[in-house]
Formats: C-alpha cells, sequence, structure tokens
C-alpha cells in the first residue's frame, strides 16, 4: 500500500498525461455549461486564472459527495436548454461488479433499501445465456409514471429527464404500478441517510429524502450541469455505461466517447421492451463479446446480494 | 296519512325508543375494535409505512383490496334499490332501506382505506389543488365525490316519507332533540299531491344518476389498474368486471342484513323466504356474469400465454391456489347450485352463500391486486423475504377489522335513528305500488 | 489484463500487511509524525496560442478512499536549469484540482529547448508537502480545411523551435483528431505526420455540429515524450446541423402538465350533466319544503 501511494506522489508521467486529457476536455470546449472549468479565452500571462476560495483551513473531500449547486424546485422543472439525454448500456461488459449501485446510493444519499440503479440477473429464455442487466430509470418519452400522476409531483423536462419532486409528492404510489420496468422505491420510513445531506432538496438532486414520497434514478443533473456525468457512469470500473447528449449525436463512458448513431448501429442497440410503447432513453447493447463469464459477477459478492439471484434459473444451475 | 297512528311505527318503535344491554355490548364491543384500528393507524403514522407488509414491489395491499371491496358492496343500494326502484318491483319495500344504508355506509368507509395506503396525508388537499385530470386518480376523486353526493341526496329523498311519519307520531318517546330532528328532517312534508308529485320526480331521476355515476365509479376504479401496463391489469374486461364483482358482492352483503336485521329485529313478518328467493336469485344472475368475466379474463390470458400472463397464471395456481379455488370456483358454483336448485333455497342456505360470496369476493379483488404486483416485468430479485412476497401485518388487519366495525358501527346507529323497514311506504294494507307512482 | 494485474499486486500487498504487522505499525507512526502523506499530480497542456495550462490535483489516501483536499496552496513554478520562477499561487477547488495558465512569451528552455513546469504543496501541521514536476518542449499544432476533388479534408501542420529560434517541423508523429463534446472529446480519427510535419484527414460527413453546422475540431499529439501533450483547435462549418429532438410519434400528451382538449369536454360534459340533474332534484326539496310551509296555516 506505502508503494503504491509513493508511486502515486512520483509522477508518474503516463498517469498525468492521461488524466490531463479529460480535464483539458473542458478548456477546449469553453461550453458554457460548465462553469467550474477554466475560462480559456484569457490570455496566458502566467497570472492565476482561477481562484475558487480564499486561504482558510484545508478540508478533505470525498469524490462521490462533492458540493453541487443545486437549483430551485421551479428551475427543476425546465431542463438544461439544447439537451436531450440518453444512456447506452453495454451488456458485453457487465460483470455485476455493483460499483454503479453503490456510488449512486453514496451521492444521493440513499439506505441500503433504496437502489435508483438495480442490476438484475436475466435469461431470455432456457437455452439462451444469462445476462447481466444494469437497470436505471429510462426516462421515458411516453413516460407512464407522469401520466398517471395526480398531482404533477413528477414531470418530463425539455432534456427528456423525468425528475420527481418530494415536496409535492403526496406518496399514493400509483407511478409505481405504473411504471412497468420496476424503477421507482418508495420511502417506507425516514431513513437516518436522508439527515446525512444538510442541503436544501432539489430534484435535481433527489436529495434529501423525504418519508411517504417515491424516488428514483434521476440521471444525475445536479452532476450534468457542472460538466460531469451521472454517479453510475464514472464509477463502473469496466465502462459499462454510456452518457450523453442525442442531438451531439455523443456518449461517453468517461474514458472512451463514441458517436451514439454509430455504436447503436454497429452493436445493434435496442431498447428494452420496445413493445410497451414508453419509447425510453435508454439503450442496451447485446450481451455479445463478453469479457467475462457471468458466473464472474457472483465473485466479490457479499451473502445478501448473492441471495438476491438465487432464485434465478441460471443462478440454480451454477454451483461455484 | 295522519289519519290514524302509523301501525307499522307503532310496532317498530321500540327499536328507536330503546336499546338492549346486548345492543350496548355490541357497540362497546364495535368500539373496541375500532380503538384498535386507531392504535395501528397511530404506529402507521408515527413509524412509517414500514409497519405495513408492503414494499417497492407489492405496494398496494389489503388496503386498496378493501378500498374496492367496500366501493364494491356500496352498489347494493346504488344499483339495487335504483333498479328495483325503476322497475317498481313490488318485494322491495322492506329491503330497500338496508341497501341504501348499505351504500351510504360503505361508500364513506370505502376512500378512507385509500387515505391508509397515501404517504403523506399531510399533503392530501394537493389532489384539489394540484389536479391533473389526466390521472385517474384525479376521476376517481371526481366520481366517489359526486358518487357520494349523488347517494346522499337519493337516500335522503327515500327517508322524507318516514321522517314525516315519525315527525307525525308523537308518542313516540324519544329525547327532544330527536324529535326535533325528525321534524327538520321532514322539510315540512305532509304528502300533499304536489308535493308526492315532486318527491317521486326527483326520486326518479336520482335513482336513474345513482345507478348511472356508481357505473361510472366502479369503471373509473377500474381503470385505476387496467391503465397501467402491468399484466395482470391491462385488461379491456376490467370495467365492467369489476362493476358485475361490486353489484354481485353488493347483493351478498345484503342478503346478510336482511337475515341479520330479521332475527334482531324480528322481522320476520316483512323481511319473508320471498325477498330471500328474490335477492337470491339476483345474486344468481350477478354470480354468473361474474363467473363468465372472470373466466373469460383468465381464458384469454392462459390460451395466449404471454411470457408474463402464463407467471401470472402460475402463480394464481401455485401460491394462491386456495384463495383462487374458493373466490373463482366456490364464489361462483355455490350460488348457482344454492339457489339455482328449488330444494336447496333456504334462507340459511341463502344467507350462508352469501356470506361465502362476500369472502370469495374480497379474495377476489386480493388476487386482481397482490399476484399482479408479485409478477411484474421484471423479475424480483431481492434477498429480503417480505420485499419478495406480500403479507399484511397486524397493522393492516386491524385496520381492516376497523374498516368492518365501523360499517357494523354505523349500521346500528343508522337502525337506531331510523327504521330498517320503510314504514310509510307500507302503511295499513300493502299498496306499494300506489304509494309511488 | 492490466485489472487482473493490478488486483494481483494489491492482493500481494495486502498478504504482505498481514503477515508483517510490524513493518505497517512502523510506517504509521512514521507518517503521523510528518502528518497525513498527501498526492500531488501535475497535468500539463501545451496550446497553440503560445500558452501553457497546468493542473494540480492534490488528495489523500484513507483507507480504501482518496479523498481530494480543498482549499489547499499550489504553487506553480517554472525553471530553467536551476533556476525557479514562480508562475501563481492557486487554492485547490473541491475535487483537489488548481490550475494556472502561462505564457509561453519570454520562456526560453534549456539547450533542448525543454521546460520544467513543477507544482509545490508547502505541507500544514496535518498534511505532509508534496511536489510533481513535468518538463516538456513547447510545441504548436495548427490546423487548416480545404475541400480537394469535393472531398473534405483536414490538414495539420505541426511545429517547435530550435536552438536558433527557428520553427521546424515535428515528424513522424501521431495526431489525433476531436470533436468536444458535453463531457468529453469524440475521437473521429488519427494523423501520421509527414517528414515536412504536415498530415491529412479525410473529413467524415456524419459529425453533428451546432444549428448552423459548426464544429470545433480539435488536434492534439498526447503523452509524447518530448512534446507532452499539445493541442491546436479551429473552427469549420463541415457539420451536420444539429436538429432537436422530437418524439418520433405525435405525443399523446397525457403526461404533458395540462391534460388533452377531448378530455377536459369530455369531463366538463358528464360533470355538468350530473350537477344539473342533483340541483334539480335538491330544488324539488326545496319545493316541497315551501309547500308544506304553505300547507301550515291550513292545519
Amino acid at each position: 500500500m506505502e508503494e503504491e501511494s509513493k508511486k502515486n506522489q512520483k509522477s508518474s508521467r503516463r498517469t498525468f498525461l492521461k488524466k490531463g486529457l479529460i480535464a483539458s476536455a473542458g478548456v477546449a470546449m469553453g461550453s458554457g455549461l460548465v462553469s467550474a472549468c477554466i475560462d480559456a479565452s484569457s490570455a496566458g500571462t502566467g497570472e492565476k486564472v482561477k481562484v475558487m476560495t480564499t486561504e482558510g483551513e484545508i478540508m478533505e473531500v470525498d469524490k462521490g459527495l462533492l458540493k453541487l449547486p443545486r437549483v430551485s424546485r421551479q428551475e427543476s422543472h425546465k431542463g438544461i436548454p439544447g439537451k436531450k439525454f440518453v444512456m447506452v448500456i453495454d451488456l458485453g461488459k457487465c460483470k455485476n461488479a455493483r460499483k454503479c449501485v453503490e456510488a449512486c446510493q453514496k451521492g444521493h444519499h440513499l439506505p441500503k433499501s433504496q437502489e435508483f440503479m438495480k442490476v438484475y440477473l436475466l435469461q431470455d429464455s432456457e437455452k439462451t445465456s444469462p445476462y447481466w442487466f444494469p437497470k436505471p430509470c429510462f426516462h421515458c418519452d411516453n413516460p407512464l409514471c407522469v401520466s398517471v400522476c395526480p398531482v404533477g409531483a413528477t414531470y418530463k423536462r425539455t432534456d427528456g429527464i423525468v425528475l420527481i419532486d418530494n415536496q409535492r409528492c403526496i406518496g399514493c404510489k400509483f407511478c409505481m404500478t405504473g411504471c412497468p420496468y420496476s424503477t421507482r422505491v418508495f420511502a417506507w420510513k425516514h431513513y437516518p441517510e436522508f439527515d446525512e445531506d444538510k442541503e436544501p432538496y432539489s430534484p435535481e438532486a433527489s436529495s434529501p429524502g423525504k418519508e411517504g414520497t417515491v424516488s428514483k434514478c434521476d440521471f444525475c443533473p445536479d452532476l450534468i450541469r457542472v460538466g460531469k456525468v451521472p454517479y453510475c457512469v464514472s464509477a463502473c470500473p469496466m465502462g459499462v455505461i454510456y452518457f450523453g447528449d442525442v442531438d451531439e449525436d455523443t456518449v461517453t463512458n468517461g474514458t472512451e466517447t463514441f458517436q451514439f448513431s454509430q455504436l447503436i448501429r454497429d452493436r445493434a442497440g435496442y431498447r428494452y421492451l420496445e413493445m410497451l410503447g414508453t419509447r425510453p432513453c435508454v439503450y442496451y447493447l447485446p450481451p455479445v463479446d463478453r469479457q467475462f463469464p457471468v458466473d464472474r459477477g457472483f465473485g466479490d459478492l457479499n451473502e445478501n446480494v448473492k441471495n438476491r439471484y438465487k432464485n434465478t434459473s441460471y443462478s440454480k444451475k451454477f454451483k461455484p | 296519512m295522519e289519519n290514524e297512528p302509523n301501525k307499522l311505527l307503532k310496532e317498530f318503535a321500540p327499536q328507536l325508543e330503546q336499546t338492549s344491554i346486548q345492543g350496548y355490548a355490541w357497540i362497546i364491543f364495535l368500539l373496541a375494535v375500532i380503538g384498535l384500528g386507531l392504535f395501528a393507524f397511530i404506529t402507521q403514522v408515527t413509524h412509517g409505512h414500514e409497519v405495513t407488509g408492503m414494499r417497492d414491489n407489492v405496494v398496494w395491499g389489503v388496503y386498496i383490496v378493501n378500498f374496492i371491496f367496500f366501493m364494491g358492496i356500496s352498489y347494493a343500494g346504488a344499483l339495487i334499490s335504483g333498479t328495483l326502484h325503476l322497475f317498481k318491483t313490488a318485494w322491495r319495500k322492506p329491503i330497500i332501506r338496508m341497501a341504501e344504508f348499505i351504500t351510504i355506509i360503505s361508500l364513506l368507509i370505502g376512500p378512507c382505506f385509500i387515505l391508509l395506503c397515501i404517504g403523506r396525508l399531510d399533503r392530501l388537499y394537493y389532489l384539489v389543488i394540484f389536479g391533473r385530470i389526466q390521472s385517474p386518480i384525479t376521476w376517481d376523486v371526481i366520481a366517489i365525490s359526486t358518487d357520494i353526493f349523488g347517494c346522499l341526496i337519493f337516500l335522503y329523498l327515500a327517508l322524507l316519507r318516514d321522517l314525516a311519519t315519525l315527525r307525525d307520531y308523537e308518542i313516540l318517546q324519544l329525547p327532544k332533540w330527536r324529535k326535533k330532528l325528525y321534524k327538520i328532517m321532514a322539510l315540512g312534508y305532509t304528502g300533499t299531491e304536489e308535493q308526492q308529485k315532486r318527491l317521486n320526480r326527483a326520486t326518479n331521476i336520482m335513482a336513474a344518476m345513482v345507478i348511472s355515476i356508481a357505473i361510472i365509479v366502479y369503471s373509473v376504479l377500474a381503470w385505476i389498474f387496467s391503465v397501467t401496463l402491468q399484466p395482470g391489469w391491462h385488461s379491456t374486461i376490467f370495467g365492467p368486471y369489476f362493476v358485475i364483482a361490486a353489484v354481485f358482492s353488493g347483493s351478498a352483503v345484503l342478503i346478510v342484513c336482511m337475515w341479520v336485521f330479521r332475527k334482531i329485529y324480528h322481522l320476520e313478518e316483512y323481511i319473508t323466504k320471498k325477498h330471500f328467493v328474490s335477492v337470491g336469485l339476483i345474486m344468481l344472475v350477478l354470480a354468473a356474469f361474474f363467473g363468465y368475466f372472470t373466466f373469460s379474463d383468465y381464458l384469454t390470458k392462459w390460451y395466449g400465454s404471454e411470457k408474463n400472463d402464463e407467471l401470472l397464471i402460475q402463480l394464481l395456481f401455485k401460491e394462491f391456489y386456495w384463495p383462487f379455488i374458493i373466490s373463482n370456483y366456490v364464489g361462483v358454483l355455490l350460488p348457482l347450485l344454492v339457489v339455482g336448485i328449488a330444494k336447496f333455497r333456504t334462507i340459511t342456505n341463502i344467507t350462508l352463500t352469501a356470506v361465502v360470496v362476500i369472502v370469495a369476493l374480497w379474495l377476489n379483488r386480493y388476487l386482481i391486486v397482490v399476484p399482479t404486483l408479485e409478477s411484474p416485468y421484471l423479475p424480483i430479485q431481492d434477498s429480503r423475504p417480505e420485499w419478495l412476497n406480500y403479507t399484511a401485518t397486524w397493522v393492516e388487519w386491524s385496520l381492516t377489522a376497523a374498516g368492518v366495525a365501523v360499517f357494523c358501527l354505523l349500521f346500528t346507529l343508522a337502525s337506531k335513528f331510523i327504521t330498517v323497514v320503510p314504514v310509510a311506504g307500507l302503511t295499513g294494507e300493502t299498496k306499494p305500488e300506489e304509494a309511488l307512482v | 489484463m492490466k485489472q487482473v494485474l493490478i488486483a494481483y499486486l494489491y492482493f500481494l500487498g495486502g498478504i504482505f500487511t498481514v503477515l508483517h504487522p510490524d513493518v505497517s505499525m512502523a510506517q504509521d507512526k512514521n507518517d503521523s509524525s510528518t502528518g497525513t502523506e498527501t498526492m500531488l499530480t501535475l497535468k500539463y497542456l501545451c496550446m497553440s496560442n503560445d500558452s501553457v495550462t497546468l493542473t494540480a490535483n492534490l488528495s489523500v489516501r484513507r483507507g480504501d478512499n482518496i479523498l481530494s483536499l480543498r482549499k489547499a496552496a499550489i504553487e506553480f513554478f517554472t525553471s530553467i536549469g536551476t533556476m525557479l520562477k514562480p508562475a501563481g499561487k492557486v487554492f485547490s477547488d473541491q475535487e483537489g484540482n488548481a490550475s494556472v495558465k502561462i505564457g509561453l512569451a519570454g520562456l526560453t528552455g534549456n539547450e533542448e529547448g525543454i521546460i520544467t513546469y513543477s507544482a509545490k504543496f508547502t505541507g500544514t501541521d496535518k498534511y505532509s508537502p508534496a511536489n510533481a514536476d513535468f518538463s516538456a518542449k513547447p510545441a504548436r499544432l495548427q490546423l487548416s480545411f480545404k475541400i480537394q476533388d469535393s472531398i473534405r479534408v483536414l490538414n495539420v501542420t505541426a511545429t517547435q523551435k530550435d536552438a536558433g529560434g527557428n520553427t521546424v517541423a515535428i515528424s513522424k508523429e501521431t495526431v489525433l483528431v476531436y470533436i468536444p463534446r458535453l463531457f468529453s472529446l469524440l475521437k473521429i480519427g488519427e494523423i501520421t505526420l509527414a517528414e515536412d510535419g504536415t498530415g491529412s484527414f479525410d473529413f467524415p460527413n456524419d459529425i453533428v455540429g451546432d444549428t448552423v453546422g459548426n464544429i470545433t475540431v480539435i488536434t492534439r499529439i498526447e503523452e509524447h515524450d518530448k512534446f507532452g501533450n499539445v493541442q491546436g483547435n479551429n473552427i469549420i462549418n463541415w457539420g451536420v446541423q444539429k436538429q432537436y429532438y422530437k418524439a418520433e410519434v405525435p405525443s399523446r400528451e397525457l403526461w404533458t402538465p395540462i391534460a388533452p382538449l377531448w378530455m377536459i369536454i369530455t369531463l366538463i360534459i358528464m360533470l355538468a350533466g350530473v350537477w344539473a340533474h342533483y340541483m334539480y332534484a335538491v330544488y324539488e326539496l326545496i319545493m316541497i319544503k315551501r309547500l308544506g310551509k304553505k300547507d301550515k296555516p291550513l292545519l
């Protein structure tokens, strides 16, 4: 361990060069969205370009718990202008590492029983191959959950994101039965994790949670606003999840960036349960060219998580 | 009308005037059950909905089952009394009041159960101030409130003659406030030709309205389920299916009420076997319809055997085997046999059948709500047993018991306020037809 | 493969710590005397407008987590030979990042033209000091666009300054072509430079630009031993015009804030019909009451 950190401290040329690429993307673009990045237009004269804070006590900040600016409830109804978000999940690469679930729960201050991202073990039929199936909210373009909400607590924005306002939600749970993908979760009591978040509530952050209301995956618009991809995307060690703006025809998993249309065309991308007519904004790439055998997904799971899959037909046959 | 003290009323007066020790014991028992329900409710409010058996997959449980059930029996009055009234059926007189009571009382209890299911009761008024017309829940709120108003008006119209009779029956030994209440509520109705004409006109219109609104209310209730994409719910047949199931359960509850009040208030003379057989025959016809709808719904699901429908039917025949058999086989065949075969048609048999039908229909709603939620499109993969399968907790059962207790209590109190058999229409020699035409 | 190797190394490390508890204890002690050990990394990007962007990242390890240090003062220097020239002091943001932009004018490197940049965290009572440095020679990438025989071609020229200050070509290097996107750079191709430092690339015609079709094109030499990261960018109107998303089927509008008109009309008609009948029934009741009053004097 000691050696590892020393290695990190010594400025290993390759690693920082690599990291530099991602960070400097912001520089090059000078995107109006990204307020935290460096202003590329100011002439380089050796002056400081960015002073975030004045001198003071040094603070340790958990990377998963960045203090992000939060928009008001009204503002959260509008959506990020000129954007339309899309997610692509490569089933061939998922090995149920569950880092997406962990990062998401940490980022949204969720208790163990509330998972915005769920990983299923699916097998379409007896003879077909089983595969791991990470499932966020599909942010459908014809969202039944939004149609059935009696008070407008859940809504679809111009950027395609479906959000829930837990200060409006009355907890009738109709949206939960309306969603055919079992995406939504309910706060059955006040979980202690809700108190971790001291920031004011914003539907864009889906945090802090509230007892007796519904919540779900939100595509992390608070992260998008500072030019970052959602928690699950950056957390995945396999780069399974791609995210991007479909108008821009680009998706990225943080390390690789693809043209969305090309990726869908070349890899036969599809949407789950297309026949339901919900028109999801999440696409899947079929589980071909596996990087790992499926049973690798059982590897490091704790007993509780492993037991989830014990009733699946594949798991019954599989004896590690 | 005021020519002589009402003969019937003279006979029924003791019901209104005094309550027996058993009667008080009964009321105290009911209050105790309601108290337990209140305790359960407080537990649910303070500890959160975690104290119920509902979880993220089965988000609706016994509460919604009770909601559908009570809304269903509210149909007894609406459709049965409304139809009997419009068709001027002669034998309806002694039982029509009970049917109307069932309607209004269960209509008040039903919506309370949906409130128990709501996570944030403190925001209930959002349904009005932020209501969205697209949501079937908004339709339901509008339809149920409209229905309650309609049924109240209909009940009041039906009570008016009796209220006037009670007002005019001066020797009744009742506290002053009650006599005054009768007087106010009777609206100065004296039975003049003009008044009768107007009353009949209003009653006819409201009978028609109540029937149609009840159909709408129950269809809207069914649409809450069938507009979703859940495999067991997404069915076009649900509207009429729910309507038929509702009247069916209403007729059964009516038979049980007839039996109970016949025993308690010794109404053998007025509620005869003829009434039991007549309502029993209505129940028989409805049982046949109900069986037909059930069969048709499950047949199409089973025959086509779409993957998720197949899973649902497997679940119904495995984990829910006995409830399924009781609700959809026994509940349909028993009334057909008992009422259908003349030899079996005794008052006791018909009443017992009605009890079975009530249980069967409650189970039927349970089988519509719970197994569907337990077999969603994406399989439930969870290690916690309570998140996999729904089991109602003591909180839910207590509140269910409290709901039944409130029903009984309100019925008891109503029967203390006004006779369960209309006295005005049955005055002297029976001439029911003339009384209303 | 790489992932597996790293996991294996961690595994070995773990075994080592378990077998030699004394050693790890001693290390802990050593750490606490100098404060928590910090890690500083430095990223370098040479822009073709004769400036360099340096981004330093400061973090600490806590168990399995790496935490960023916020509000820490990072000092930047440029050094030629043994001389250190301050280039600014920046406080790290909540992700532990601090960046400066340094003008290359007036900076001359060593005899090979190489400039060394360094970042320094002086440390506090709680945190140990840390240093990072990086050496590279300034270079320049220039882009031009041309349509040759109705094919769109992107031309790149890479240059550097020799000891005499003359501009000379950088040859035989790989240049990557990117389009900046919302979260990252989209790679659309690679160019290998010729002897004269130029290279060309047939520009694809399915790249989405902005609403009028403008695209920013970024070219880069990456992770070069001598030049580090070099970037050049330009804008060209060769993109597909951006079409804002429209639902593929006309929306049924059930999820919009306002209900469809037919629904509102149906509801109003039904409610009006029903309540009109209620009103009529109530009206009849009122009339019955009036008639009752009229009757009274007669009694």
